[in-house]
């Protein structure tokens, strides 16, 4: 088509659209038209005039064609032109950015990879380079993870573990800050994956005027591939906690194959689930179950193994690097009565070494049983009173106990405890809880998952209710509700259990909670809803809320339906209790701001530090030691982050692959805050390889906002006498004549046959 | 803050617990005469004839007649369907949070009481009056009626709390052996109480070796949770029967040392507390009378709060 047009009209549509259009005849054009008019009247008065066999409309129709063709005539004779703004040779420099990361190397449909595609490109024998160079200096750049120059193609290794064009275009710009720069040539296959817009880079380009040419590399369309994409691994994990992590995963082309994702933790096989892989461009998300036993930095290996006729298989394996604990970690239990679901919830944990339920009981008016106390003074005075005193543990179950219990300020501070501290809070059924208990209008009402309606005006009895228990979607796949291996056994497990009781009347979930257990009524609850929340949970400020609003599940341990050896109950508790504090803060926390990076990559560390009643510190000694995969140690000193409170940061750059475990100490005078831990992981990485395909429209939407043009390795040749016209630098006017234009003589000759041809239709030849 | 109220987490302590008691046996009789429910069966003498329910609840009614309620264990206990568990629902059914439950065991015959039921010494009087005295001591939502289930009853299960009596003339049946073993290792919590004597304690003792072949019966000291849980108990007392208090004297037959013995689990969870040479049951029965020793009706009192505290937090 481009071909055709050139044909016709001599010059590519790029100069028609780069060019603006004048009449190069030094005739002025008001001049000129009353010359031709002058003409052109007394012809077509003549034509019309005429008399003989010719009609009227014969005479307008000869008239017509006639008159065009003098009119034709008249624009040939003006010499119609293309004025264009034309780069002076070798004055110019021009940028050749060569992406030189992995995703580079991967072959093909045709057979060779885009690191071939481009060395052809840019092979100083090739037409395109010699082209080039004969208009503009050229100046070659690579980029990855970081941009730099290189004196010459060859120079190239295609071993960069990230894509950063928004760097590379910034840095090839300050680079060649001081001299004409006509434009910037990128060949890549588009795969940025740094976290920065691209359109801040772009802006400084076009208001320089630096148009970017891109050069797409690569298939557009994988015709065959599986991809794991992302697992949604917590950043940390208590030992021996059954955790369900979401993996995405990708196809194309084997939509209905049945494949394994496994789970090795540094090798080990933790898990493997089954997937059925989904139709092309859906992803699927399948939760995985596993359970992490040693305790420290633990790398996790996601990996799909590699299907028949695969071209890419770097993207079929996620790493994830996680923290596990093996501490133990406090719970308090505030029960407003003598319960048996107190004796029977303290059982199903009491072998459980990284749970500590601390039992504040009300047994009497103003009267309390305390137990699995750290010291005999822990809760002496009853339920805490100061933040300091609440935040020491990281999840609280409140049983049946009244709000008029609590004063106004320590309802607020159970509600800070989620919000801000961070912490689980949990809600039991009971007589005394939910708005039977007067929580309506309190602090705790917004921080609940569920709806309080009005109290009712009822007895205990009245309201009672039994619940056939049953999972819904998202607790048959949540890590508190899911027990057993599968989603489909732990249904079939659920499904053994008996009712449960509430004499709560809880029925509506608040926008944003997730419910994960639902009841059916199947005995009493006479005049209420049917169907009842049981279990459910929201996100509230830095925690998580929840409630289950049942008051005796000790039946799914005691009840005679029930096997001795069943382990539902314990089951049930002991996830339910772990998932509670899975994700809890510390007052000290640290991360790495990349979870993954390469060896000789600059790594920057992260804490936040906070004191025991979880207020942002300023001015503490903090101090990360740093451990290599080789048992070197490093201190590192880092510095508070004016712009947030409580954040500092530190950076330092591993040398060697393999994980680095970082021991965040803070303090303040000689008080240890505490200590943050986490992990570096460092390995050649494989995120070059997700989603392999070319990213044709992020390489058209670079070159649209900055003027320049997408090409394929196809149409590169194009580039050269593209650059001429639409590149900035120091140019010169240029005139080019369309008169010639094989069109013009075209459209005059068809007028002039059809005028003949009209007359020897109508025999007036 | 908390409330204004002084928050007392000490247990209280001896010296004032028998004012405490007085208050409570003060109103307890008053209760216990301005009662609007007729006794039944009449309290416990050597002559009443109680009939234990099937598990269900039972709740004394002057207009129910035999055939209204469950019919009598034999018939029904074993064929019981799960569909009618949980409580089936009844106009006089009140949900409550504890059932003070009695074991209605076999004793073939032998034993006190009429057809040698002796499951059924004290009962109910003995159940009824410490209900009382147990909701006014804690805040225990506890139903205020007798509630006896045999050991083969499937609904037993639902009362993880069971007090059994006069075990030395305890005869177990197969069903009841089973029953009883595995509602200890479901996680029920079983309470014995009045039995004398070196005779009755060997009978218990093979009894309890039939449900529990492997697990030894050992001492409870009193540094064991159950007599601090709620009360400070620093001295287990021999409590008398009503009626056998002459002179000082509280023992029976050869039982002159009281006991607190217990069964545990193999993960050491004490599953049952046996009360040897002693008689709780009676003083909660006879607190009232003013010729019972206050003394022996405050710790039995005490001791009884403290199991059911223990067993609900333990």
């Amino acid at each position: 088509m481009s071909g055709l047009f050139e044909f016709l009209f001599k010059y590519r549509p790029v100069l028609y659209q780069e060019g603006d259009f004048s009449f190069l005849s030094p005739w002025p054009l008001t001049a000129a038209a009353l010359v031709a008019a002058a003409l052109a009247v007394p012809a077509v008065l003549t034509y019309l005039r005429a008399r003989g066999k010719s009609s009227r409309a014969d005479r307008w129709v000869l008239g017509v064609l006639r008159g065009a063709a003098f009119a034709l005539l008249f624009f040939i004779v003006m010499q119609p032109g293309l004025v264009l703004t034309s780069v002076v040779p070798q004055r110019n420099f021009l940028a050749v950015l060569v992406d030189d990361s992995r995703s580079m190397t991967i072959d093909d449909r045709d057979g060779s990879s885009r690191a071939e595609k481009a060395a052809g490109l840019l092979d100083p024998e090739s037409g395109l380079v010699d082209a080039l160079g004969e208009e503009f200096t050229l100046r070659y750049f690579r980029f990855s993870s970081r941009p730099g120059r290189i004196e010459e193609p060859g120079a190239l290794t295609f071993d960069g573990s990230q894509t950063r064009i928004g760097d590379a275009l910034s840095y090839a710009r300050d680079e060649l800050q001081g001299v004409p720069l006509s434009g910037i040539v990128v060949l890549s296959d588009g795969g940025d994956n740094s976290d920065e817009a691209i359109g801040e880079a772009l802006l400084p380009l076009r208001a320089a005027s630096v148009p970017v040419f891109t050069v797409g590399l690569g298939d557009e369309e994988m015709e065959a591939d599986v991809q794991a994409t992302r697992a949604d691994m917590p950043e940390r994990a208590l030992a021996g906690t059954s955790t369900i992590v979401n993996v995405i995963v990708e196809a194309t082309g084997y939509a209905g194959r049945d494949v394994p994702i496994i789970v090795e933790d540094m090798g080990t096989i933790v898990a493997t689930e089954v997937v059925t892989l989904p139709p092309d461009g859906q992803p699927l998300v399948t939760p995985v179950a596993i359970t992490l036993e040693t305790p420290g930095t633990r790398e996790l290996t996601f990996r799909i193994p590699g299907q028949e006729g695969e071209r890419v298989l770097e993207n079929n394996v996620l790493h994830a690097v996680v923290q596990v604990r093996d501490r133990t970690e406090k719970i308090l239990y505030f029960e407003g009565e003598p319960r048996y679901e107190v004796a029977f919830m303290l059982r199903a944990v009491r072998t459980d070494e990284n749970l500590q339920v601390v039992l504040l009981q009300r047994t009497a008016e103003n009267k309390f049983f305390r137990r699995n106390l750290d010291d005999p003074l822990e809760l002496v005075e009853g339920f805490p009173t100061t933040r300091e005193d609440l935040y020491r543990y990281r999840a609280l179950i409140l049983g049946s106990v009244e709000a008029s219990f609590f004063t106004h300020g320590q309802l607020e501070m159970l509600a800070d405890f989620v919000s801000e501290r961070g912490g689980t809070l949990l809600m039991l059924g009971g007589r005394r809880a939910f708005s039977e208990g007067g929580y309506k209008g309190t602090p705790l009402e917004d921080v609940l998952p569920v709806v309080l309606d009005e109290p009712a005006n009822t007895t205990p009895t009245e309201r009672i209710a039994y619940l056939k228990v049953a999972p819904t979607p998202a607790g048959a796949n949540h890590p508190a509700t899911r027990i057993e291996g599968s989603a489909e056994q732990s249904a079939i497990r659920w499904d053994s259990l008996p009712p449960v009781s509430t004499t709560n009347i809880v029925t509506g979930l608040k926008p944003g909670a997730t419910e994960l257990l639902e009841g059916t009524v199947v005995m009493g609850g006479q005049g209420e809803a049917a169907n009842r929340v049981v279990m459910a949970y929201q996100r509230y400020g830095r925690g998580r809320s929840m409630v289950l609003a049942v008051q005796d599940v000790w039946l799914w341990q005691m009840h005679h339906t029930v096997p001795l050896e069943d382990q539902s109950h314990e089951t049930f508790w002991r996830q339910l209790l772990r998932w509670m504090i899975a994700e809890t803060p510390d007052p000290v926390g640290a991360a790495p701001a990349r979870e993954s990076v390469e060896a000789g990559e600059p790594v920057t560390l992260e804490a936040t530090v906070l004191d025991e009643g979880f207020v942002e510190v300023n001015g503490a000694r903090v101090t990360a030691r740093i451990t290599a995969p080789t048992g070197d140690e490093q201190e590192l000193p880092m510095e508070w982050s004016v712009a947030e409170d409580g954040r500092y940061t530190a950076s330092f750059t591993p040398g060697m692959d393999g994980i680095y475990e970082v021991s965040v100490d803070a303090g303040r005078d000689t008080v240890s805050l505490g200590t943050g831990l986490t992990g570096v992981r460092v390995a050649p990485g494989t995120g070059e390889f997700r989603d392999p395909r070319q990213r044709r429209g992020l390489l058209e939407r670079i070159a649209e906002e900055t003027g320049g043009r997408y090409y394929t390795p196809e149409t590169a040749d194009l580039l050269p006498e593209d650059l001429q016209f639409t590149g900035g630098g120091v140019t010169v006017t240029e005139e080019r004549d369309l008169w010639d234009m094989p069109i013009l003589f075209l459209l005059l000759a068809g007028l002039l046959g059809a005028e003949w041809g009209y007359r020897r239709k109508r025999g007036l030849a | 803050m908390a409330r204004s109220q002084p928050v007392k987490s000490t247990p209280i302590r001896k010296a004032a617990a028998p004012i405490a008691t007085l208050c409570v046996v003060a109103a307890l009789i008053a209760a216990a005469a301005a009662s609007e429910r007729p006794p039944r069966p009449e309290p416990a003498t050597l002559s009443s004839t109680p009939t234990p329910s099937p598990g269900y609840l039972h709740f004394p009614s002057p207009t129910a007649s035999p055939a209204a309620f469950p019919p009598a264990p034999s018939a029904t206990h074993a064929t019981l369907p799960a569909s009618t568990h949980p409580t089936p629902q009844r106009p006089d059914y009140e949900w409550h949070e504890f059932y003070f439950t009695r074991a209605a065991y076999s004793s073939g015959g032998y034993g006190w009481g009429r057809g040698g039921r002796s499951w059924a010494i004290d009962y109910p009087k003995s159940d009824r009056q410490f209900m009382t005295v147990l909701k006014r001591l804690t805040n225990l939502d506890a139903f205020d009626w007798e509630n006896a289930v045999t050991l083969d009853n499937p609904a037993l299960r639902r009362f993880p709390f069971l007090y059994a009596l006069e075990v030395g003339y305890m005869s177990l049946g197969n069903e009841e052996i089973e029953g009883l073993r595995d509602y200890l290792k479901a996680g029920g919590f079983l309470v014995i109480d009045d039995f004398w004597g070196s005779r009755e304690w060997a009978q218990f003792e093979y009894q309890m070796g039939l449900v529990f072949p492997n697990h030894p019966i050992i001492d409870l000291e009193l540094d064991h949770p159950v007599f601090n849980t709620f009360y400070e108990i620093d001295e287990i007392l021999q409590v008398p029967a009503y009626g056998r208090y002459w002179g000082g004297r509280t023992s029976e037959r050869d039982g002159y040392v009281p006991y607190v013995k217990g069964i545990e689990d193999h993960d050491g969870r004490l599953m049952v507390i046996i009360n040897w040479n002693t008689d709780l049951g009676d003083a909660w029965e006879w607190a009232e009378q003013p010729d019972y020793p206050l003394q022996y009706s405050t710790f039995a009192f005490q001791m009884g709060v403290n199991m059911i505290i223990y067993a609900m937090s333990h």
